[in-house]
């Protein structure tokens, strides 16, 4: 059922104030280019990592960036992490004009509580207690931090009684909402990675002047993921131990949900650094499995582990089965998996094209249809580790450039150079958030960036080509319908998506579901399959809109 | 050589407090049996066989694919990686022997081979804690005291070592490894005579492990002992030729001896097979790029070769600004460098 759509208006709007090149003469094809908009859209957040003489890792992870309509006024507003303790987080209003307002004071959500003395890292977006507005939970190397919405404009800070800081020197690192239980609320995934020694913090490289580098992952312990479970009062429950995902082998990441077997419920994958990936089959009673072993995600096809950073999860061949992209570190190829279908899955990397990825150390990604065409494409933000790595490998710089992969039918091509000057800009890249937020139809990025401003990227859209976004609304399923499976039906073919906005490093991505439509002009069907088991189909929905679909 | 040496592998028998997981005996019962054969066969391989390590990790991995939680399938998983020995698996060797104990903590032997790994790492600490919590659990176990000796030996306490590895000595007076801590133990101690004995019964008895072959030859060269020592490290090559640490020393010994020609023939043998980077989280992999170093400057000062051996002493203090003796050859060079020019200049030179 239809509730209500956005207009679409506005994208004439921006398309007439905005310099467009793809509208010039001489515009090479059309190719979506990203436009930076960054400082126009009035956000001069700038990140603050902490970085010392004592070159203490986390000082190398910078923050994640989110994508969050707390107002629920139809426009994502921007959320971004700041690293250093003290250093604030920030809250911009989308003032539904291309332009954005710092409102982190009146909102609350600075971090001014634990965040005082912790280094503040990822970042989970979702509707915990359903009451129809989006919650804030921020990750750090100390304790984390749970903003209830208040639904005026306004946070607090309820992390206490909800028992979901995790131990004061944890060090969390991505995060995510995900009903795994299917009971109809929200439960909390978040990723550990190393027990790191603050005060002794090791010397690694040379001890000459200006070469002392970060240290490696290998030379600490990994730290248990821990899953809370919502108990429906405000309150969660560590469940991680009974649940089998306390595995200290791991150095987490990255993190990401889908059902990856189509039997109704959330798996979970986790990218891990330098320690093989971990892939938790869910058992539908509350429990999961580390399948990694058997499904062939946990390494590279060499049967290596990788320094895996950002991940995402999601149809890129059209077979209607979630692939796992997951970025790596310098040298390291970026990794899809493909999977099969019978539990098995398969690298893929260098005959889907992606061999591009080598030199560059990835960190934040998304698989997005930036052009509408019905496929998903993928955005990879680069950025070494070490800020001196030239001094030891002179073919790698710190600050690198994105990466931007155009899916040609299930194979991807590297248009990462066609697709606009802003890609072109070296950036030490970490956070990356998708969601349209101008509401034109096309699907923009926000990066964050140690150290540095981040960068809104604007996209600036594929004449030509139909969409549809969906905001689910949960009824006996949680109210944002993260986890519902949507599968779109056009006369150009059939898409199965996902709503889960957890993907990519320490970010979090719109919770609203965009369906590039092609040259349809209508979408013959929708099917919702929502996490309560609720089926749901809609018939001959227009395309080029805001739909609301709730829950029957 | 500076630091510290541990035994590349000791191959330890799975003891027989290693039980199933729990969880796999919930398995179905035929299945269950099944994998415990295949542990049984595959376990055998990772303690006695290092050249099939690379099939026993696959026959591993498919076993924890049909059973991700059978924490022997990660001990020995673990433990294969280990015996690989490459510093980019070394982090998944540690993670897997981690899993195995969570799993399972009954499961001692991972408690072993994880202290040393974390002794390759450097983290003499967390050795000493999963040491003591095997000990805990298996009062008396000879290596498992030669092991912590050793720990104790590498945090500055080498008259513990002594006495732990007497122990163990005392419970199986054949174990190598005892024998080999002790002498490193000794020599630490300054009781060079004694030290070398140890380590020359350790030769004897005649593991095909390097590292008592390297320690001999530096303890014979520090005695100046020139010629035990080739002989010595000549020996080691014989067992695996890719160690550079055996051809830096060869190259050390023919230095003291004045056949430089032949040091620097080691010299350019050790650096065609050292592959480590500075980045090896292995801290004896950055020891060989230090030693490697350290002789390059000291043989091309000998051969007259000034520039050279200020270059390479100044690569020596890059790793270690601190290392004295570095810095007392690098400052000899540099006034002979000076004392040069001033012979070079008119009137210098009567």
């Amino acid at each position: 059922m239809i509730e209500r759509a956005w207009p679409a208006a506005l994208v004439s709007l921006f398309l007439l104030s905005s310099s467009s090149p793809a509208g010039q003469p001489g515009a090479p094809n059309r190719r979506a280019r990203f436009v930076d908009v960054t400082a126009s859209a009035k956000i001069d957040f700038v990140h603050s990592s902490g970085s010392s003489a004592q070159k203490h890792m986390v000082e190398t992870f910078g923050s994640g960036v989110a994508w969050v309509d707390y107002d629920n006024d139809g426009f994502p507003d921007l959320y971004f992490v700041n690293g250093a303790p003290g250093a604030p987080n920030a809250l911009y209003h989308n003032n539904r004009d291309g332009t954005f307002s710092d409102v982190t004071r009146q909102a609350g959500v600075a971090g001014e509580g634990a965040g005082k003395t912790a280094y503040k890292t990822g970042v989970a977006v979702g509707d915990y207690d359903n009451d129809g507005f989006l919650d804030l939970y921020v990750t750090a190397f100390g304790p984390n931090v749970l903003y209830k919405n208040n639904g005026n404009g306004t946070f607090t800070d309820v992390t206490a009684t909800a028992g979901v800081a995790g131990p004061p020197t944890e060090w969390s690192t991505s995060t995510g909402f995900l009903d795994y239980d299917r009971d109809g609320d929200l439960d909390l995934y978040v990723a550990n990675y190393v027990e790191f020694p603050m005060t002794n913090s090791p010397f690694c490289g040379l001890r000459k002047e200006g070469y002392r580098m970060y240290c490696l992952p290998t030379l600490f312990d990994g730290v248990a993921d821990r899953l809370y479970r919502n108990n429906g009062n405000g309150t969660f429950t560590d469940v991680s131990k009974q649940a089998g995902i306390a595995n200290p082998a791991g150095k987490g990441l990255g993190v990401t949900f889908c059902d990856f077997d189509r039997d109704g419920d959330e798996d979970i994958y986790i990218a891990n650094d330098m320690v093989r990936n971990f892939l938790y089959r869910n058992n539908g009673d509350g429990t999961f499995l580390d399948v990694a072993y058997g499904a062939g995600v946990g390494f590279d096809s060499n049967g290596k582990p990788q320094a895996g950073m950002g991940v995402d999860c999601a149809d890129v061949d059209g077979d209607g089965l979630p692939e796992i992209f997951v970025t790596n570190f310098a040298e390291e190829l970026n990794t899809l998996y493909q999977n099969r279908g019978d539990g098995i899955f398969e690298d893929v990397t260098q005959k889907a094209g992606l061999g591009s990825g080598f030199v560059p150390l990835g960190f934040g990604t998304k698989m997005f249809d930036l052009d509408n065409d019905g496929d998903l494409d993928i955005h990879v933000t680069n950025g070494h580790v070490i800020d001196n790595v030239k001094l030891y490998q002179p073919n790698l710089t710190y600050a690198q450039k994105d990466l931007l992969y155009e899916n040609i039918g299930g194979k991807f091509r590297d248009i990462t150079d066609v697709s606009g000057p802003a890609l072109q800009v070296p950036r030490v890249g970490r956070g990356l958030a998708v969601a349209d937020f101008d509401n034109d139809g096309n699907l923009d990025v926000v990066i964050s960036s140690v150290g540095q401003r981040p960068a809104l990227l604007r996209n600036q859209g594929t004449p030509g080509n139909n969409w549809i976004t969906i905001r689910a609304e949960g009824t006996k399923s949680n109210r944002f319908g993260l986890g519902a499976t949507i599968t779109v039906e056009t006369p150009e073919g059939r898409q199965v998506r996902e709503i889960n906005n957890a993907a990519s490093y320490q970010s979090s991505n719109d919770v609203r579901l965009h369906i590039g439509a092609g040259k349809a002009k209508t979408i013959s069907r929708i099917d919702v399959l929502w996490p309560s088991g609720t089926k749901q189909t809609l018939q001959n929905v227009a395309v080029n809109q805001n739909l609301v679909i709730k829950e029957q | 050589m500076r630091g510290s040496i541990v035994f590349a592998l000791a191959m330890l028998p799975v003891a027989p407090w290693a039980s199933r997981s729990l969880d796999a005996q919930q398995t179905d019962q035929a299945k269950a049996a099944a994998i415990q054969e295949r542990l049984k066969r595959v376990g055998a391989d990772v303690m006695s066989r290092p050249d099939r390590a690379n099939d026993a990790i696959r026959e591993l991995k498919a076993i924890l694919a049909e059973d991700p939680r059978s924490a022997e399938a990660h001990m020995y998983l673990g433990i294969a990686y280990r015996v690989l020995g490459s510093p980019e698996m070394i982090g998944e060797a540690v993670a897997e022997l981690r899993q195995a104990l969570e799993l399972e903590p009954r499961h001692v032997p991972a408690r072993f081979y994880l202290a040393h790994l974390y002794l390759n790492l450097g983290r003499a600490t967390r050795a000493r804690e999963e040491l003591e919590a095997a000990l805990a659990q298996a009062p008396g176990q000879p290596q498992f005291l030669a092991l912590l000796g050793e720990t104790e030996r590498q945090v500055g306490n080498p008259r513990r070592s002594v006495d732990l590895n007497r122990q163990a000595l005392q419970a199986n007076d054949s174990l190598a490894e005892a024998r080999y801590y002790l002498a490193l133990a000794l020599l630490d101690l300054k009781q060079t005579d004694e030290g070398i004995r140890e380590l020359e019964r350790v030769v004897q008895s005649g593991p095909a492990v390097v590292d008592a072959y390297v320690s001999l030859g530096t303890a014979y060269i520090e005695a100046g002992r020139f010629d035990a020592a080739l002989e010595t490290l000549a020996r080691g090559t014989q067992i695996d030729a890719a160690r550079p640490e055996l051809r830096i020393l060869m190259a050390r010994a023919y230095r003291s001896k004045g056949l430089l020609d032949q040091a620097q023939a080691q010299l350019k043998l050790a650096s065609s097979k050292r592959g480590a980077s500075l980045a090896s989280p292995f801290q004896q992999d950055q020891q060989v790029e230090f030693d490697l170093r350290l002789e390059q400057a000291r043989l091309a000062a000998k051969q007259g070769r000034l520039d050279a051996a200020a270059e390479s002493f100044q690569r020596v203090l890059d790793m270690d600004p601190e290392y004295a003796p570095a810095k007392r050859e690098l400052a000899e060079v540099r006034k002979q460098m000076q004392e040069r020019v001033q012979k070079k200049k008119p009137g210098g030179q009567r």
